[in-house]
């Protein structure tokens, strides 16, 4: 993995996805019978000058250049939706909403890149800054989130892990795709 | 490996079964009015038996055993052993409810919950006669074959028997006929899944969506052939102007001349085929795309008798529980309504329902009293108006007395005394449609009604954008009428831009769009209002309420956008008016379960999409935004020389109390004393106060005299007096201005904002 991420056309990206995904679940159904070394693949994304990861059980697909739509009076860290095939999706800032430094593009309705993540709840759009190589990592590798990070981050990252030289925060998808509004 | 099979059909039977038993319910009923139809007689018969078999197959003995009792009785009632007679309906209905309930606890062990060997038992008692016995004896026989496959034919035999021995010969017609109604139906109807339709309807909204974009690229080729024309016709003209020079000034161009001619001539050519293929072709697929769209949409559209049919009975439950005699009367359950819609639309009826039956409908003593027939009558009624539904929900009893709700409604401090007073009957009828507001002693003062009805507009109005009506005639009925869209898939809404984006508001909300003046926007109190056909309406940007930032205006009229509900009405100022059109309703999506102010979004032939707006949502904020506003008025002039002090002179404890409220609320310092004596007693104590608010009768000293009492102190008349009365006449207005006073302001035209205003600006 790299600073300066391959360009990635949609239709690859999601092809490999699909291949990892079968694999990773090829590999999850295989964990019992056989005692290998457990895996997760991990998409890499960047934030400002930090890399940070999402499982790749999680990726639906990644979209480029999209427009976006303002919705009033929604959290700030959610910057509107958009329209994927007739699917209208949130696009949520995730480095806003982790209080991360980013390139910003906060007054853009163009935005680069955004990868789309599910979890059983829902279904949202985060925008990053670049969108980085997907990779393999051992579940033994994982570490709990770095004890610096302040309680308000530390709840959006589920570990870390040491890639190249680099300290990578997993995304918990969970805690950042909480259905919104739902109470109110 | 076998739990999970079994379980698997459960399900089927449980959907199937409820086929089953809501016919048997609606059987019942009718029976009860007709207990010699054959036809119906047959088909419960049918029922009773299948529900008996697919029980049975899926291990769903007790159902079987409740299902064989009842078909039992109907086989003795077809054959004429017996007659059907209404007492029968109460076993019937325990028999029903109970499958119900067995089937929904899918074979779980419910002998706690229910009894069932004591409802096989007195179901036995209704088939009457000594066959019963050895049937009750069965019973208890079969659930221990439940787990041998094999006996499981046994009992299917021994059902048999009953019958056929009554009935030889049409047994085994009555099996062809079951076969037949079989296969039509499988070569009728597919079971589909809902979500499978959803995502059909999706795409086919995704195909209405690229068909206005092609739309939109037949005309911007129309537009480039046009162009052509324009530059062939530029074109000729150089030519001829070529031509007229002499041959060798043109030199060596005339054969390059030549060929641009004939290539242009191509290009047109050939331009005019494609926009010529292209509108042949767009216009067919617009007819298809238009009829796909309305067949999917026919896809999901049932009869609202699925909701309707179920009516029946429960209003005879609700008449039972109240004890009131009343018959429901139903009309157009054929018509048909989006499943989506229908679904929603089960739980406000069922409110109204209960209100018409618990309130609406009188007992029948006080009935017969009144003159009217000791049963009363609920008539629910669907019609289509174009591209609406029209559900009326009417009934006999007593209807609503406006003048009670306007009394409540005013105690509760929805409205003002003045408020209330300039409302039409019609209009107070509505506040019963005010979140909360029965929810408290009023509810008994107007008798009820209205309770949960905040809950049937939060359905009609938020969540089926449709409108809500009820009209009532004292002592003579009411009558609800809801207006709902056929689909909820597509709505005409009106788009409008403010700050530079583009939102759509459900035309069904909108009561008129309005170019104003900037001279007509009044401010009043702080808030901006316009008065349109003698009514006062508050305006508010659009803008300020979704929170956006100003953006231009252009033009010297303003764009208003006026929607009404219950009645209150809102005008909104927006930027421009885009247009008005057909949208198709998505979801903001799994993540945004629910926003403020936002209904939906919709994506325009562009592929823009565009949030849709509530409008109840719209309304609340807008009248929040106002109070805000007042407030904030309030409180900055407060904050300027610290809380004002204002001493109130009234007898009224009432009186006392609001007006202290009031000025409470506005951010003053309130003294009260109870008459004129004791409200210059205090004064003259040195109590330091900015205003002095009096009411004119009052023991020991009136107003007046109070009055004439500070301003003829030399201390004491710098403090502006305000004269608060019930007297309306000139002589005494004189009297007042004559005693001193600063201000007088009636009581008729009282309400707390004319009296802040009033105590501030002579305060100063």
């Amino acid at each position: 993995m790299s600073s300066e991420s391959p360009i990635i056309r949609e239709s690859i990206a999601q092809q490999s996805l699909d291949i990892l995904r079968t694999r990773a679940e090829s590999l999850a159904l295989a964990e019992d019978v056989e005692t290998t070394v457990e895996t997760m693949g991990l998409l890499l994304f960047r934030l400002g000058e930090e890399w940070y990861a999402v499982p790749i059980a999680g990726v639906r697909e990644i979209i480029n250049d999209f427009v976006l739509t303002p919705i009033p009076r929604v959290p700030e860290f959610i910057r509107g939706v958009m329209n994927v095939r007739g699917e209208i999706v949130s696009v949520t800032d995730i480095a806003l909403l982790m209080r991360i430094a980013s390139d910003g593009h906060r007054f853009e309705r163009e935005l680069p890149a955004a990868i789309i993540v599910r979890t059983d709840l829902c279904v949202s759009a985060l925008v990053v800054d670049e969108i980085g190589d997907i990779v393999e990592v051992a579940r033994d590798a994982v570490e709990p989130p770095l004890a610096t990070l302040d309680r308000s981050q530390v709840e959006f990252i589920s570990g870390s892990v040491y890639l190249e030289g680099k300290l990578i925060g997993i995304v918990n998808l969970d805690r950042v795709l909480e259905p919104i509004g739902e109470n109110s | 490996m076998v739990e999970f099979d079994r379980s698997a059909f459960i399900k089927k039977f449980q959907e199937e079964a409820t086929e089953y038993l809501q016919r048997l319910n609606e059987g019942v009923i009718t029976l009860e009015a007709e207990p010699e139809n054959r036809e119906l007689i047959d088909q419960m018969l049918r029922d009773a038996h299948t529900l008996k078999g697919s029980s049975r197959m899926v291990g769903l003995i007790e159902i079987s055993d409740v299902a064989h009792r009842l078909e039992d009785i109907m086989v003795k009632v077809r054959d004429g052993d017996m007659r059907y007679v209404p007492e029968m309906s109460d076993v019937f209905f325990e028999a029903l409810d109970t499958i119900v309930f067995l089937s929904d606890s899918a074979g779980t062990d419910v002998s706690e919950q229910t009894d069932i060997p004591a409802l096989l038992e007195r179901l036995a008692v209704v088939a009457g006669n000594g066959k019963s016995d050895d049937e009750a004896e069965d019973a208890p026989a079969e659930p221990e074959e439940e787990k041998s496959p094999a006996p499981t034919k046994q009992p299917v035999g021994a059902e048999k028997k009953p019958a056929n021995k009554s009935v030889k010969k049409s047994s085994p017609k009555k099996a062809v006929h079951d076969e037949e109604t079989l296969q039509t139906r499988v070569q009728h109807t597919v079971r589909v899944r809902t979500e499978q339709v959803d995502r059909l309807l999706n795409l086919v909204s995704e195909v209405v969506i690229a068909q206005i974009k092609d739309e939109q690229r037949s005309r911007d080729l129309r537009g480039l052939q046009a162009l052509m024309n324009e530059t062939n016709q530029l074109w000729s003209r150089v030519r001829t102007s070529a031509a007229n020079l002499s041959t060798h000034d043109s030199g060596g161009f005339n054969e390059e001349l030549e060929m641009l001619d004939e290539l242009l001539a191509d290009q047109r050519k050939r331009l005019a085929s494609i926009v010529k293929v292209d509108a042949e072709d767009a216009s067919r697929a617009s007819t298809v795309v238009s009829d796909l769209q309305e067949q999917s949409m026919a896809l999901r559209m049932l009869p609202v008798s699925t909701v309707f049919n179920t009516f029946p009975r429960s209003v005879r439950d609700l008449a039972h529980q109240f004890n009131k005699d009343v018959e429901l009367e139903i009309e157009g359950g054929d018509t048909e309504l989006d499943k989506k819609v229908l679904e929603e639309i089960n739980d406000p009826l069922i409110h109204i329902m209960r209100n018409a039956v618990d309130h609406g409908i009188e007992s029948p003593a006080e009935r017969e009293a009144a003159g009217k027939p000791a049963k009363g009558t609920i008539r629910l009624a669907a019609k289509q108006e174009g591209d609406h539904i029209v559900i009326e929900i009417a009934d006999d009893g007593a209807g609503i007395d406006p003048d009670k709700v306007r009394a409540a409604a005013v105690r509760k401090g929805y409205v003002s005394q003045t408020e209330a007073k300039s409302m039409s009957d019609r209009e107070a009828s509505y506040l019963i449609f005010e979140a909360g507001f029965s929810t408290s002693a009023i509810i008994t003062e107007i008798s009820g009604r209205g309770v949960g009805m905040d809950v049937v507009r939060e359905f009609i109005v938020e969540k089926l954008k449709g409108s809500l009506d009820v009209t009532s005639v004292l002592g003579q009925g009411t009558t609800f009428r809801l207006t709902i869209p056929l689909t909820l898939a597509i709505i005409r809404a009106l788009l409008v831009s403010t700050s530079g984006r583009t939102y759509a508001i459900p035309t069904a909300s909108i009561e008129e769009t309005l170019r104003i003046d900037p001279a007509e926007v009044i401010k009043v109190e702080g808030r901006e209002v316009i008065r349109r056909q003698r009514r006062t309406i508050p305006i508010v940007h659009l803008r300020d309420v979704l929170g956006l930032e100003s953006g231009e205006t252009s033009g010297r009229k303003l764009p208003v956008v006026t929607v009404g509900f219950s009645g209150h009405r809102i005008g909104f100022l927006v930027d421009s008016f885009v247009g008005e059109q057909q949208i198709v309703i998505k979801t903001l999506g799994t993540h945004l379960v629910r926003v403020d102010n936002v209904a939906g979004v919709t994506i325009l032939g562009a592929g823009e999409v565009v949030p849709i707006l509530n409008v109840p949502d719209l309304m609340h904020h807008a009248r929040q935004l106002a109070g805000m506003r007042t407030r904030q008025a309030a409180a900055a002039k407060k904050a300027e020389s610290g809380p004002k002090r204002i001493l109130i002179c009234e007898d009224s404890f009432t009186t006392r109390e609001l007006e202290r409220s009031i000025f409470e609320a506005a951010g003053y310092d309130v003294e009260t004393a109870t008459d004129g004596a004791l409200g210059l007693a205090k004064l003259r104590e040195g109590l330091k106060v900015d205003a002095v608010v009096t009411d004119v009768q009052m023991p020991n000293m009136t107003g007046f005299e109070l009055t004439r009492a500070i301003k003829s102190d030399s201390r004491l008349k710098v403090i502006p007096v305000i004269i608060v009365t019930s007297l309306e006449r000139e002589e005494e207005k004189a009297e007042g201005i004559e005693a001193g006073a600063d201000a007088y302001i009636t009581k008729s035209v009282f309400n707390q904002d004319t009296l802040i205003d009033t105590v501030e600006r002579l305060i100063r």
